[in-house]
């Protein structure tokens, strides 16, 4: 968890007096706010910042895929690789070794220091001299290696396979893509749907883009990987969309706040998981990376760490900073919440007043709707809190922010 | 809202549940391994070579699944142990574990197969690698029969009883032992206008036949069926084409009690007699009955080598890959170590967020992992599954994040539920009847794509899909029936709960100073 961000200008915001002042909150690190549920952020009010940042890497990747297109692995173009381990050897006595053995503009690699890792295109040789040039990279590579041919591993690759590969798998992504449609706006609504929908398509094109501006290698485990990466993204916008769902109902249908800031408290809400998740599935993708490829040097590894780890955080990200606010900006122009957010206005309260997690919770508990269960031992139970009237209406309200007493239950 | 009702919430229901869970996991764990089982290793994991095959037209299922049957028998027949030939979509994929002869094997795949009906002209010994001293000039040039061992219908001399020498034979001609230096003929090099030195079927025995050049092929068959004829024995009825009826009438007058070899893809699955209980040749009529010491099994590949000797359609070899023992165990290596340090951190990071119920996340994990291992091992003993492959791997280290996040989920949901000034206790149902309500449907997304990716992808997908479903539906079954008895076990208990420092409502940052 990071303790170097800023968020004192966010301190503003916070106009709702509890137990927690804000003098006392500005000597709280972030971290420690993320914890205790006193983060407010105003995530559907910066969306404009958010878009930016997003539009600014989608655009530098379309650029870079128009000018220098995918770097295609021998899956698609076709091709042959081979592969060894060859502890110690250096890039260059493995590249002289293997054009000795007859293949031009070979690419030699080394993973993780020894795994030797070959590739050429061989399909415009005829069969014989394929077979003839193979069987001697393998000798070369076995010398190398200080081992024999059947140590190394080889693979021969026809022009179209590859393409069979990424059809199967765009013939996946729109079944996954319908059918994901189809559950949201059946189980939770069809503008959570556009907006899970067009956070995945951000991921898709993120991960695209990224893959064109460096250059790495595209194989047909990077297609698997970029659609793990989108059924996660989407896993990890429905976690939102739920809470979401859940808080619609008490907080932004009753009137009692505008949709967006409902939003915002969501995302407050189920930002400490949203971390967590995030960290916890980048972890092991990390270890994938870092330890799997690149430490012991396993091709397939490298091929999946990459496109994990740039989807896993484009995807963590578009669920927080693209999902949620299209969200919001999506549902502000229905009558319903058009008329929550003019009323809330003409009271003089900010629209997109911010409320951390603690406060609603405590709030409610104190609704009607919600006043059925719990006991009231906690600390909560005798606070008095004061609202200014700048912050949730006038006294009007009063079933809303008053303190409500509440019956001790029987036990 | 109000909590929902949730099934056995009384402390003995939990208790029962989560006694089950853990006998169940750990004791299926234990079975597994008593029983030797382990996961079946794909081949970029174990070594071996795998090819992908392509018809090169359209074909229809039935075609393709005709070519895999043959395949399947070719592989057989190069006496592979653990070979295993796939569809997958309109592609066959062969995978051979092991690479000895991997590479080789590639090549002796795609060599279109043939089948050939040759007369026999000689049998011949075993081979027996010669000295210097009787090296055949040139092996590949084999000599005619000697007269003494020749197959004619004279030497022969075909009783019409089966009481005589061998079956029909009255005289016991032995192999022509010049041919005992000669190799037999590679499949590659078996030309339908040679003479051939073939070995006979797998498990017939080690005696080979010279075969002269084949006047008939395979397509001369229109179908063929293995059958019990009235005495209760195996035989195989073929129904000729109307064009190889003719073909195949003047070929048994011509060699009328005479031995006719079938050969498949360089090997003699069988050499009938020519009608032997009969005084003279007769039509066929278009069906031809092949009966004499068959069993069901022999019987039925001799159909099938009938039926579709040659593959009903030409295949192309898509990609060809081998991966050697050393590499793949290097990969295999890599991919647990990867998998164990990822998981190591999220466990320490777990620990030190939620401090006891961390621990919960420890002993569920250690729970999922004991079902995943069983699972994975027993599901290695069927060919339902696809291979642990090192997709497979990648597949799991995904979902730890898909499992932890059910436990971080409830968690959190906890803490808004104390935050509202509920204690841990009372906090614990409700807590839970939300977070399920969002783990159901984040779960339900991630196995929308696992099947679809499944059923539609090709290529290492599949094994991805497969354990990245098997994970989250494994990540259901724990939440319901192992983190919710425990944690709310757990959270019953008044001192576990306020343990100093390491307690639940420490990790769940309850009465904090703020």
């Amino acid at each position: 968890m990071t303790d170097s961000m800023d968020f004192n200008e966010l301190e503003e915001e916070v106009t709702l007096e509890t137990e927690v002042t804000p003098e006392q909150r500005s000597h709280v690190n972030a971290g420690s706010r993320l914890y205790r549920g006193l983060t407010t952020f105003d995530f559907v009010g910066r969306r404009r910042t958010w878009f930016t940042i997003s539009a600014v890497i989608i655009i530098a990747g379309l650029v870079a895929l128009g000018f220098r297109g995918l770097n295609l692995g021998i899956d698609f173009k076709g091709g042959s690789s081979w592969q060894v381990l060859a502890p110690g050897v250096s890039q260059s006595e493995a590249v002289s070794a293997v054009t000795a053995a007859g293949l031009t503009q070979p690419t030699v690699e080394i993973l993780g220091g020894k795994t030797l890792l070959v590739e050429a295109d061989l399909n415009s040789l005829s069969k014989a001299d394929q077979a003839k040039i193979s069987a001697n990279v393998i000798a070369a590579l076995a010398k190398l290696g200080n081992t024999v041919p059947n140590n190394v591993s080889s693979s021969t690759v026809g022009p179209t396979w590859g393409g069979q590969v990424t059809e199967r798998a765009l013939l996946a992504l729109l079944a996954f893509f319908l059918a994901v449609i189809l559950y949201i706006s059946f189980r939770f609504e069809p503008k959570m749907a556009l907006a899970a929908f067009l956070a995945m398509v951000h991921d898709l094109l993120v991960t695209v883009g990224i893959y064109a501006i460096f250059g790495f290698q595209v194989t047909p485990d990077t297609v698997v990987a970029v659609l793990t990466i989108l059924g996660y993204s989407l896993y990890d916008t429905v976690v939102v969309f739920d809470r979401v769902r859940d808080n619609t109902k008490p907080f932004a249908a009753s009137g009692r706040m505008t949709y967006s800031a409902m939003v915002n408290l969501s995302m407050n809400q189920t930002l400490a998981r949203s971390i967590n998740t995030s960290l916890v599935a980048i972890l092991p993708v990390l270890s994938v990376l870092l330890v799997g490829a690149e430490l012991l040097g396993a091709v397939t590894l490298q091929s999946y760490g990459v496109a994990l780890t740039v989807g896993l955080l484009s995807g963590a990200y578009s669920s927080i900073f693209i999902a949620a606010p299209l969200l919001a900006m999506l549902k502000e122009r229905e009558h319903k919440y058009v008329a929550v957010r003019n009323r809330l206005t003409a009271k003089g309260q900010k629209a997109a007043v911010t409320m951390s997690p603690q406060e609603a919770a405590r709030m409610s508990l104190s609704a009607p709707a919600a006043n059925t269960g719990g006991s009231s031992r906690g600390p909560v139970a005798t606070a008095t809190r004061t609202v200014s009237t700048s912050t949730l209406g006038s006294q009007s309200q009063a079933p809303v922010i008053a303190p409500k007493p509440r019956k001790q239950k029987k036990r | 809202m109000s909590p929902a009702p949730l099934g056995g919430r009384s402390r003995r229901g939990l208790i029962v549940s989560l006694l089950l869970v853990l006998v169940i996991a750990f004791g299926s764990l234990i079975a597994t391994l008593a029983a030797g089982w382990s996961p079946k290793l794909g081949l970029d994991l174990a070594g071996g070579t795998s090819l992908v095959l392509v018809p090169s037209h359209k074909v229809s299922n039935a075609e393709l699944d005709q070519t895999v049957a043959i395949l399947s028998n070719r592989v057989d027949g190069l006496g592979v142990s653990g070979a295993t030939v796939q569809t997958q979509g309109n592609q066959i994929v062969v995978s051979v574990p092991g690479v000895n002869n991997g590479r080789a094997l590639a090549a002796e795949l795609v060599t279109t197969a043939q089948l050939y009906f040759r007369p026999v002209e000689c049998f011949a010994n075993a081979y027996t690698t010669p000295t210097a001293k009787n090296a055949p000039a040139n092996p590949l040039n084999l000599p005619a029969c000697n007269s003494a061992y020749e197959l004619t219908a004279a030497n022969i001399n075909v009783q019409q009883a089966p009481n005589t020498v061998q079956g029909y034979t009255s005289n016991n001609i032995p192999p022509d032992p010049q041919y005992d230096v000669y190799p037999s003929t590679k499949p590659l090099n078996d030309n339908q206008h040679a003479e051939v030195l073939l070995p006979g079927a797998p498990g017939s025995g080690s005696e080979r036949y010279f075969l002269g050049p084949a006047e008939l092929t395979g397509t001369a068959v229109h179908s063929a069926v293995a059958e019990q004829d009235q005495t209760g024995q195996w035989v195989v009825n073929c129904t000729l084409t109307s064009s190889g009826s003719a073909a195949w009438d003047s070929l048994t007058k011509s060699l009328f009690h005479q031995y006719l070899g079938i050969d498949l893809d360089g090997v003699v699955v069988s050499a009938p007699i020519i009608q032997p209980t009969q005084t003279s040749w007769t039509s066929f009529q278009g069906q031809v009955q092949i009966s004499g010491s068959l069993t069901q099994a022999s019987a039925n590949t001799l159909a099938i080598a009938l039926n579709y000797g040659s593959l009903p359609v030409p295949l192309t070899i898509l990609t060809s890959e081998t991966v050697s023992p050393t590499l793949g165990h290097s990969a295999l290596v890599a991919g647990l170590a990867a998998g164990l340090a990822g998981l190591f951190l999220v466990l320490l990071y777990v620990i030190l967020y939620y401090r006891l119920l961390g621990l919960v996340v420890v002993l569920g994990l250690a729970v999922t992992a004991a079902f995943l291992w069983a699972l994975i091992s027993a599901l290695g003993q069927t060919s339902v599954a696809p291979s642990f492959d090192l997709a497979g791997i990648t597949g799991l280290i995904v979902s730890i994040g898909i499992t932890v996040d059910s436990y971080i989920v409830y968690f959190e949901r906890l803490k808004d539920e104390t935050r509202s000034g509920r204690t841990v206790r009372t906090s614990l149902d409700r807590g839970f009847a939300s977070a399920w309500r969002t783990v159901v449907a984040a779960d339900t997304v991630s196995l929308l794509a696992a099947v679809l990716l499944y059923f539609i992808a090709v290529g290492d997908v599949k094994g991805f899909a497969f354990f990245l479903g098997l994970s989250t539906i494994l990540d259901l079954f724990v939440t319901w029936f192992f983190t919710r008895p425990t944690v709310v076990l757990l959270g019953r208990n008044e001192s576990l709960t306020s343990m100093r420092g390491f307690g639940i409502a420490k990790g769940l940052a309850v009465g904090a100073p703020a």
